[in-house]
């Protein structure tokens, strides 16, 4: 078996709550906090750590606004995040196929 | 190497992706009530010859705020009964995607209302907003929300070329209305029950 795409698999994604949240911005505009935590069924530290660790890749970006008078943090994916996703998919197909008995 | 962990991790994204982008909640229950609703609503408006421009109006716009506060509540309740959010990030989108056709609707139907006699033509671009609705919505729901709202863009595109080139054209509005709005609804819903083995999770 080549192990090349494996290695090339972004170790920044691959971790399973960063993976949960890329999949779920990617086919959505824009996720609030709250949706997110709730969605994933994850802790406020926890989704933090894991928005701050895409964020520092430059995968994620996170905008502070108010709604009704209450603050409200939405995240949405960036071209590079976007892209890097995308690339993470294309290399799990490419595993999954060449892992096909023919 | 475990070989499937990349299948397994491929599955997980697709159901998450979904998840975030599609609504799928108690569709094929909504669809039954609505047709229901627009079925029960052409019978009694066809029996009682509610033919007036007033009479029709009062009858559907009645028959459309229940069937919308019907919707809610039993989208509602599914979401209760799956403990999930029910203003999730697909519902907010759908809701978006259905308010600026119907809204324009209603207000087609106050501006026919005041200033026309005859039915025929309103239910006619009532069917077509409808049907730019769910064409809307449909980028946000399964695929076939989107068919359907073809079907009614297409009957009522028909209707207004019946209605340019034959002005003889005689029909009940009711029963048209009643057709799109009972006969169909009724139709997709019982194939989403068919169809749809999965969960109606949003």
């Amino acid at each position: 078996m080549n192990p090349e795409p494996f290695l090339q698999l972004d170790r920044v994604i691959h971790e399973k709550g960063r993976l949960a949240i890329m999949s779920m911005l990617a086919a959505s505009p824009e996720l609030s906090f709250t949706e997110l935590r709730d969605a994933l069924g994850m802790t406020d530290g926890n989704l933090t750590t894991h928005i701050r660790a895409l964020q520092e890749e430059g995968y994620l970006s996170v905008a502070k606004s108010y709604q009704n008078n209450r603050p409200l943090t939405t995240c949405s994916l960036t071209a590079p995040g976007r892209k890097a996703f995308a690339e993470y998919i294309n290399l799990l197909e490419q595993i999954v196929r060449q892992n096909k008995p023919i | 190497m475990e070989t499937n962990w990349a299948e397994e991790n491929l599955k997980t994204i697709r159901t998450l992706m979904e998840r975030s982008a599609i609504y799928r909640r108690a569709l094929a229950p909504i669809m039954i009530f609505a047709g229901l609703m627009g079925t029960a609503a052409a019978g009694v408006g066809f029996l009682s010859h509610s033919d007036s421009m007033r009479a029709f109006c009062a009858l559907w716009l009645g028959t459309a705020a229940t069937a919308v506060a019907g919707s809610f509540l039993i989208a509602r309740q599914q979401a209760m009964k799956d403990k999930e959010a029910f203003w999730s990030p697909p519902t907010r989108r759908v809701a978006q995607a259905l308010s600026a056709p119907l809204g324009v609707g209603l207000f087609v139907g106050v501006w026919f209302g005041a200033g026309h006699e005859s039915p025929s033509l309103l239910a006619v671009f009532w069917i077509l907003f409808y049907g730019c609705a769910l064409h809307a919505a449909g980028f946000f729901t399964p695929r076939g929300v989107r068919w359907l709202g073809w079907v009614f863009i297409a009957g009522a595109s028909v209707l207004v070329f019946l209605h340019q080139v034959g002005n003889d054209l005689q029909y009940n509005s009711h029963l048209l209305m009643g057709f799109f709005f009972g006969v169909l609804h009724l139709t997709y819903g019982a194939y989403l029950y068919l169809t749809e083995k999965r969960k109606n999770a949003a």
